[in-house]
């Protein structure tokens, strides 16, 4: 690559973030010692079985294969895996940030669809009455039912927050409690589980050494999404304008009402697809789920780059953000840190991302000036 | 000048910790509970180190006990607490699920790679965990209700207390409580009370339902998470009838006072004495229990037997 060639990647938004993430991985392969892992094969049925050899005595023994914690593909599969259903969530969060809105409610409108999709999985699922009925349609059924609830609640929410004007804290607080007691009502409390078998090996389908391809594949069509319609879409370049200045935008011709409500809209839409991938892939879901997300996801955006006074932010650099996230608490318990201290990791993190994102700007708007 | 992107400070708070991350081990155990901020749990995690001392003593072994408890109840961290203990080497892992239907694929899981799982307090009966370890949340329900009713004297209003509503085994305990009701005619159910699992939102609940609610005259608190704060009940001694689950040292205090007339208590220190004892077991000694289920029977604790029953918690709280 000559030079001129490097320099768009250099001026990448996203290079600290990606530099944070290898020192990190540096630390933690370092760091993190070896671990004896039993060794697998595939056998003829595609099933992973353990492989035995003989001992000093003759005796059959289970092999072990002695591999470091961090950097091995098991690992990184599984960091990668537990990434993906924040990471899907904090792409449409970082879209309602990056307008200058804020989204308190993701982890209860994450419960909600969950237990929608869930009951519908259920209905159809072996011991649901609708079990003979329904194929692949009904799996998409029940999508569409955790996409659409989602999206639907989250357009209300933008809608009150344009049409009645109430600022986006009050109204995603309120949605925080109504959301996740509606999960209540309908559940009653109770774990909804018993899925059709299809939609879980579909969800949990690994290749390779343990790499879950589904929610690696949808995570990675989020950021696809997230980057093109803020980088290449008109609707993106008009919420980073009223993210920057909504008075100005207005002015300026730009429907204001109209850019909040889409990417309130597509906030939900993206709880909805982490919350379908996830009870796919977790087998159940229940009205306590998604409890604590909202730090997680802003977390998440505000790591990675998004300015929570609006106007800034990238789809890749949130994603790199959850995935800094994840790094931290998986090097928690890869070093054998006592977890207490987690939350105060994580804390200091978004405090210091804070701080970080605020000097920045200090120096920024300082050079513009000279 | 541009800064660097954030999290520079994450990885200067890693290398610091790493370095007290080193050191050899024989066995490392797993343990995950429901929550950090619930204090039984904490109990539990004395019992599962202490056993690991006891048992590393006694079998010459080095036992770890790597504690790996959300903060608040999450079943799907709990999974992937699994998913990561496998993957970071446990030998065995103890865990009290948050939602059995959650917990079922990931216990499977690490079954799979050699790693034997025991279930406490709240089990995951559909996965293949070679033994669970606690009450009978129904039965227990039933048991506080029936002490109730008799210092009742089998007549009165009463209202269940039954903490988080997503609690599957909350649910089950109300389920029970509700059930021995109905065999007395002579009671009145109020009505069954939710709250955020804190003690400052039980606390609130009660004295709200109170002030709502004056001819109540009994309570079941099938959790009880308000007696673990300081006057909590908005009640003379004797007004009101109280039969409550747990006997953490706050709530003995109830007991001396004479607000409550009878606590059950939770073996659960043995949650986590018990479990790692399992799992050594199971992981050093190739044994397996006798049967997959272990009922830990509940302790009644009254005001004749308070002051002993005290006495255990500074053992385990290590005071």
């Amino acid at each position: 690559m000559t030079p001129r060639r490097l320099t768009p990647v250099l001026r990448l938004q996203e290079c600290g973030i990606i530099a944070v993430i290898l020192v990190l991985g540096i630390l933690l392969t370092w760091f993190g010692g070896t671990v004896r892992a039993p060794v697998f094969e595939r056998g003829a049925d595609g099933a992973r079985h353990r492989v035995y050899e003989t001992g000093a005595d003759g005796a059959r023994v289970p092999a072990f294969a002695v591999r470091n914690k961090f950097l091995n593909a098991q690992n990184l599969a599984q960091l990668a895996k537990d990434t993906s259903f924040i990471a899907i969530m904090a792409v449409g969060s970082a879209l309602v940030i990056i307008s200058g809105g804020i989204d308190l409610s993701v982890g209860s409108l994450y419960a909600l669809a969950s237990v929608l999709g869930a009951l519908v999985l259920r209905h159809l699922g072996p011991e649901g009455s609708g079990a003979a009925h329904h194929g692949w349609q009904g799996i998409l059924l029940a999508a569409a039912a955790c996409l659409g609830a989602a999206a639907a609640c989250r357009a209300i929410n933008g809608a009150l927050i344009v049409v009645l004007r109430v600022h986006p804290f009050v109204v995603t607080l309120g949605s925080m409690a109504i959301l996740r007691g509606l999960a209540f009502v309908i559940t009653s409390g109770q774990s909804v589980g018993g899925f059709p078998d299809g939609l879980r090996a579909l969800v949990r389908f690994q290749a390779g050494d343990g790499l879950t391809v589904i929610p690696l594949a949808a995570m990675v069509l989020a950021t696809v999404a997230g980057w093109i319609f803020l980088g290449r879409l008109a609707a993106g370049r008009r919420a980073y304008a009223v993210g920057g200045n909504e008075q100005a935008a207005r002015f300026s011709g730009i429907r204001v009402a109209r850019v909040k409500l889409l990417v309130y809209t597509l906030s939900g839409l993206s709880a909805g697809v982490a919350a379908f991938l996830a009870i796919g892939y977790y087998g159940a879901a229940s009205s306590g789920d998604g409890q604590g997300y909202e730090l997680s996801v802003i977390a998440a955006a505000v790591v990675g780059g998004a300015s929570l006074s609006g106007g800034r932010g990238s789809a890749l650099g949130v994603v790199l953000g959850a995935l800094v996230i994840q790094m931290i608490g998986s090097g928690i318990v890869l070093l054998g840190i006592d977890q207490n201290y987690s939350q105060i990791v994580l804390g200091s993190v978004v405090i210091a991302a804070v701080v970080l994102d605020n000097l920045n700007t200090w120096l920024a708007r300082r050079q513009f000036l000279k | 000048m541009k800064i660097p992107r954030p999290s520079v400070l994450a990885c200067l708070l890693l290398s610091a910790s790493a370095a007290f991350a080193a050191g050899g081990r024989t066995i490392t155990i797993g343990v995950i509970a429901k929550s950090q901020s619930n204090p039984v749990f904490q109990a539990a995690r004395v019992g599962a180190e202490e056993a690991a001392r006891d048992l590393g003593a006694r079998l010459h072994a080095d036992i770890r006990i790597d504690w790996r408890t959300p903060n608040d109840e999450d079943a799907q961290k709990q999974a992937q607490a699994v998913e990561q203990l496998v993957l970071a080497g446990a030998d065995g892992i103890a865990v009290s699920c948050s939602d059995a239907n959650k917990l079922t694929d990931a216990i499977n899981a690490a079954v799979d790679h050699g790693v034997p799982v025991a279930t406490f307090d709240s089990d995951a009966p559909a996965s293949r965990r070679f033994v669970t370890f606690g009450i009978d949340d129904e039965k227990c329900g039933e048991v506080i209700m029936a002490t109730l009713v008799k210092t009742m004297n089998g007549r009165g209003v009463v209202a269940i207390l039954a903490g988080s509503q997503n609690a599957p085994n909350l649910q089950k305990r109300m389920r029970g409580a509700v059930a021995e009701a109905a065999r007395h005619p002579g009671i009145t159910i109020r009505g069954v009370y939710y709250h955020k699992e804190t003690p400052q939102d039980a606390a609130a609940k009660v004295e709200q339902v109170m002030e709502a609610n004056p001819d109540i005259n009994g309570w079941a608190m099938v959790a009880a998470a308000c007696l673990f704060t300081d006057n909590a009940l908005p009640w003379q001694p004797g007004a009101v009838k109280c039969v409550a689950m747990d006997a953490l040292p706050p709530e003995l205090a109830y007991l001396r006072s004479g607000q409550v007339q009878v606590l059950y208590a939770q073996q659960c220190y043995q949650w986590g004495y018990r479990s790692v004892e399992l799992l050594v077991d199971r992981i050093l000694l190739d044994r397996s229990p006798a049967s997959v289920k272990e009922v830990s029977p509940l302790i009644r604790v009254d005001p004749s037997n308070v002051d002993a029953f005290a006495r255990n918690w500074d053992v385990w709280l290590r005071k």
